[in-house]
């Protein structure tokens, strides 16, 4: 490559560097950020609105040019995802190319005003006094009292002051915008290596794996078995909490146990599961019966399951061959008519070892089926629990405690921004141009100048109210002066 | 010097005769209530305190426009004092809202109007006392006023808390949304008060009543059904809710005819902006003044528009074209609609105030300068506190649904809102823009406030569904 093709492509460089730090692109790409966002609310987006839904509202024709673009899913469409990218950059390269220059002026501060900028600055005033030493130990006493912290600034041969306050509000700028970095960062890792996913476990029932939103399972490494789980409800039926009692197994070993409700998920290993729903499965889960032996013997009360076989004395057993929870004879058959607890039926099989007889005992006894009579136990229904299944939002978001920093972050850059000025005061003995000694006060905030202008003023009026005691105090001989120019 | 387009100039009625009139007024109207109050033996509920924090600041707004009328300076102390006293009972209904709900009034839009309105009246008198703007409280109290009128025809039963709501953090999420979100309108405020003393032609706020008025009947017509008919939400006054067809399908109802009056009211609203265009081509002042006369005649038609959806609305039953039969309907249906009209009738009444007493008005405000600064400020404590809101419901999001950004409808023009702000403050510190380009900054950002509060929750659902 010649020397002037590679100089060329520094130049180019340069100016694409200098052009992305520029405030006209930065408020270019947020407005396009705002343009497409707002887009991304008033058009449909997929997946949270469902096919039919997407096909009702647009033409098919839009709809395909909808989709072609990516307006559908405008928020993980690739050109979003850059547009942010390019937000991130043009952040950086501003504050990089600011952050010299402030820095030099945070890190060498302006202890020693020279004439012109004594001259220049907007708040100054000069006071006629006698004695240099004394007024500036006047000054330095106002000062000190406002809460500058003055200091003594050594001269050839005489001193200045130079006080200020919260320096470093200079540099909070750059703090809220790194703290904006931050959160973007936390994005960004979260989109590449976060995931959310969803499962559903009935009472006992464990899983190690979880349904992703497209469909697909991932596998935890761990078990999350459901204990139990629930739901009330307020007087008026709406949900008040919904909860599940949770363990985790890792390697057939429960590790972890915690219920959980809504708003207080389980955390293990980074992945969290949140109680997200609840609901009936519509088949039971228990039956508890009360059992009454033909032979006068006391009734028990039994608790049995679905296909469960259970011994109600050495010779005889119970088994749960059917519940239905809404039931409906018809045409000489039984059907189920929903599957909510409307009209329950069960269907229990009683055998007896001895005789070897198996009897079918109905609750309610349903004619044409029942053979209840038969039956040397009878049973009265006592409770019906059925089958619940809970339902569980599982997430992994390892970028989120970047969020959280980049958060706090920009909470004390804009406390700083925005409550933490800084001010900077000077007093120089000077001899005016008539060659009398004065005592040059001058002052200086980065922001709400006015009032700033106000306190100054009360400063220069305490410095001389001050002087005019003094002077009046004592009367003494003019020193010779050490003053400068 | 372009001359100021002004109408007659009214007759000086007597200084006190106004304050008596408004005080009769609102001690009939107490009255009246305090008996009702007797009959059902309840005094003290929220309902009432709302009530009568309605009629003290309905007080203040009519002293206010009262000023507008007559110039007279005191009309502006009363009606300070009718906003104190209006904020008093204000307390009183959110305390008594707290105690009765066990917890602060934030679940429900309702809740979160109370909540908003008093920060309202609050920030008002400090901004009063502190930033000596004595007269922001004529656009804050009707602002103040449609919250309350919208409160009164919301649901409020006092509904217990949802799973996802119950949380410490929706407390302190809610409640920064409610501080930022009236820093913000009081931003507004002063933007606007900074327009009139830095001289901005009345012909201007003219065609921007004007505008305004249009985009609101638009807004209203969108729901314009064929044959002449607005479509309004179906209600169910047994369950007090609207009917559902589906998952978050609503029924809709159409009324006969009020399509046509909306459209009428349109033309009437659009018409000082023709005017307006036309002044602007010719320059022939008569057509301001056939302009101003056109705003008034505006306001008669708004109030007829909502003397007829009042009535209409109201009760009675129409048939849907989704479903057979005819279904009833309420006027808490349609609060949108409701805070539209009530709006755009205050919003044209103001301009009038304007029109007749803009000297009166900039005598009484600080500098165009001062209120440059002063506009800042709040925005300088508007902008940290959306920041706080937005994290607040980040956090608060991922604690519910594990997820602490989802790109919703709500939490998108949030962060558009906190983008436009935070460009006010870019635009002012590193570019200086001062005056006119940061006030028109300032109405830019609170029209996206007022998007997101009322627009995300009326035009497009989503997961907030809550508020």
């Amino acid at each position: 490559m010649t020397t002037s093709s590679h100089s060329a492509v520094q130049k180019t460089v340069r100016k694409t560097w200098q052009t992305l730090g520029a405030i006209k692109t930065g408020v270019i790409l947020l407005i396009l950020v705002v343009i497409v966002s707002a887009a991304g609310t008033v058009i449909l987006q997929r997946p949270a609105t469902d096919a039919d839904e997407m096909q009702r509202a647009y033409s098919p024709q839009v709809l395909r040019l909808l989709d072609g673009v990516g307006l559908t899913d405008v928020f993980h469409a690739w050109w979003f995802v850059t547009l942010l990218v390019l937000v991130s950059f043009s952040i950086i390269a501003a504050s990089i190319q600011r952050f010299p220059n402030s820095w030099r002026y945070y890190a060498r501060p302006y202890k020693s005003p020279d004439e012109s900028f004594r001259n220049a600055l907007p708040n100054h005033t000069l006071i006629p006094i006698g004695d240099e030493e004394a007024g500036l130990n006047i000054a330095e006493r106002v000062f000190h009292k406002a809460g500058f912290g003055p200091e003594r600034i050594v001269r050839e041969n005489s001193f200045s002051l130079f006080g200020e306050r919260s320096r470093f509000s200079e540099m909070s700028v750059y703090i809220v915008h790194a703290s904006l970095l931050l959160i973007f960062l936390g994005g960004i890792v979260d989109a590449l290596y976060g995931w959310r996913a969803f499962v559903t476990l009935n009472r006992g029932q464990q899983s190690s794996q979880v349904e992703t939103q497209n469909g697909s399972k991932r596998n935890l490494g761990f078990a999350i078995r459901c204990e139990s789980a629930g739901q009330e409800n307020y007087t008026d039926g709406t949900p008040k909490r919904w909860w599940s009692d949770l363990t985790i197994l890792q390697d057939g070993q429960a590790v972890v146990h915690k219920q959980i409700v809504v708003n207080d998920p389980l955390v293990y290993r980074g992945i969290r599961f949140y109680q997200a729903s609840y609901g009936k499965t519509g088949k039971i889960d228990k039956l508890v019966l009360t059992a009454t032996p033909r032979d006068g013997q006391a009734p028990r009360d039994i608790t049995i399951s679905p296909d469960e076989t259970l011994p109600l004395d050495p010779d005889t057993t119970v088994r749960l061959a059917e519940f239905i929870p809404d039931y409906v004879v018809r045409d000489g058959q039984i059907y189920a008519r929903s599957s909510e607890l409307e009209n329950p039926a069960a269907h229990l099989v009683v055998e007896s070892k001895k005789s070897g007889r198996a009897v079918n005992f109905w609750l309610p006894a349903i004619p044409g089926f029942e053979q209840n009579d038969s039956s040397p136990y009878t049973f009265e229904g006592k409770d019906i629990q059925m089958a619940y299944f809970t339902g569980l939002e599982v997430s992994h978001e390892p970028g989120q405690w970047s969020v959280w920093a980049g958060v706090l972050v920009m909470g004390l850059g804009l406390a700083v921004v925005f409550y933490f000025v800084h001010v900077r005061v000077w007093a120089v003995p000077v001899r005016n141009a008539r060659g009398q000694l004065t005592l040059w006060i001058g002052g200086t905030a980065n922001k709400n100048k006015d009032v700033f202008e106000q306190r100054f003023r009360k400063l220069v009026e305490e410095i001389e109210s001050q002087l005019k005691v003094s002077s009046k105090a004592g009367a003494e001989a003019p020193v010779a002066s050490l003053a400068g120019k | 010097m372009a001359r100021i387009a002004r109408a007659e100039q009214q007759p000086a009625a007597t200084g006190t005769t106004l304050v008596v009139m408004v005080g009769l007024g609102v001690a009939f109207l107490l009255f009246m209530a305090f008996l009702n109050v007797v009959k059902s033996g309840n005094l003290l509920n929220d309902s009432n305190l709302l009530y009568a924090a309605l009629i003290f600041y309905s007080g203040a707004g009519t002293l206010y426009l009262g000023f507008g009328v007559t110039g007279i300076p005191s009309y502006i102390r009363f009606a300070s004092l009718a906003t104190w006293a209006g904020l008093i009972a204000n307390t009183g209904a959110v305390a008594h809202r707290w105690y009765e709900a066990g917890h602060p009034p934030f679940a429900s839009i309702y809740e979160m109007l109370l909540s908003f309105v008093w920060t309202l009246a609050v920030l008002t008198l400090i901004a009063e006392k502190k930033f000596k703007v004595k007269v922001i409280g004529t656009v804050t109290m009707p602002v103040a006023i449609v919250g309350v009128v919208l409160m009164q025809l919301l649901r409020t039963e006092v509904h217990p808390l949802v799973p996802a709501l119950q949380s410490t953090w929706l407390h302190v999420h809610v409640t920064l949304a409610m501080l930022a979100y009236a820093a913000c309108a009081l931003s507004f405020a002063l933007a606007m008060m900074f327009l009139i003393k830095d001289k901005m032609k009345t012909e201007t706020f003219l065609a921007a009543t004007s505008l305004f008025s249009i985009g609101t009947y638009l807004g209203v017509l969108t729901r314009f059904e064929k044959w002449g008919g607005l479509s309004v939400a179906a209600w169910d006054p047994e369950r007090k809710s609207e009917v559902f067809l589906a998952k978050s399908v609503r029924l809709f109802v159409v009324i006969p005819d009020l399509g046509w009056l909306m459209l009428m009211v349109l033309a009437a609203a659009a018409a000082p902006l023709v005017l307006y265009l036309v002044w602007r081509k010719t320059g022939k002042e008569n057509f301001i003044d056939i302009a101003n006369r056109a705003v008034f005649v505006s306001i008669l038609l708004q109030v007829l528009a909502l003397v007829f959806f009042l009535l209409r609305a109201r009760d009675g039953r129409y048939g849907s074209l989704d479903a057979d039969g005819l279904f009833s309907t309420s006027l808490a249906a349609s609060p949108f609609i409701l805070s539209g009209l009530v709006g755009g009738i205050f919003v044209s009444l103001l301009y009038l105030l304007l029109l007749w007493r803009r000297e009166d008005l900039e005598r009484m405000l600080p500098s165009a300068e001062e209120l440059d600064r002063i506009t800042y400020k709040t925005i300088a404590i508007a902008f940290p506190l959306l920041t706080l809101m937005i994290a607040a419901g980040a956090y608060w999001a991922n604690r519910t649904w594990g997820s602490y950004w989802s790109w919703d409808p709500k939490e998108t023009w949030a962060a558009i809102t906190w983008l436009v702000y935070a460009g006010y403050l870019h635009m002012r510190v590193t570019r200086g823009w001062r005056g006119r380009r940061a006030a028109y900054f300032a109405i830019l950002g609170f029209a996206v406030v007022m998007f997101t509060f009322f627009g995300v929750t009326y035009l497009l659902p989503g997961m907030h569904a809550y508020a």
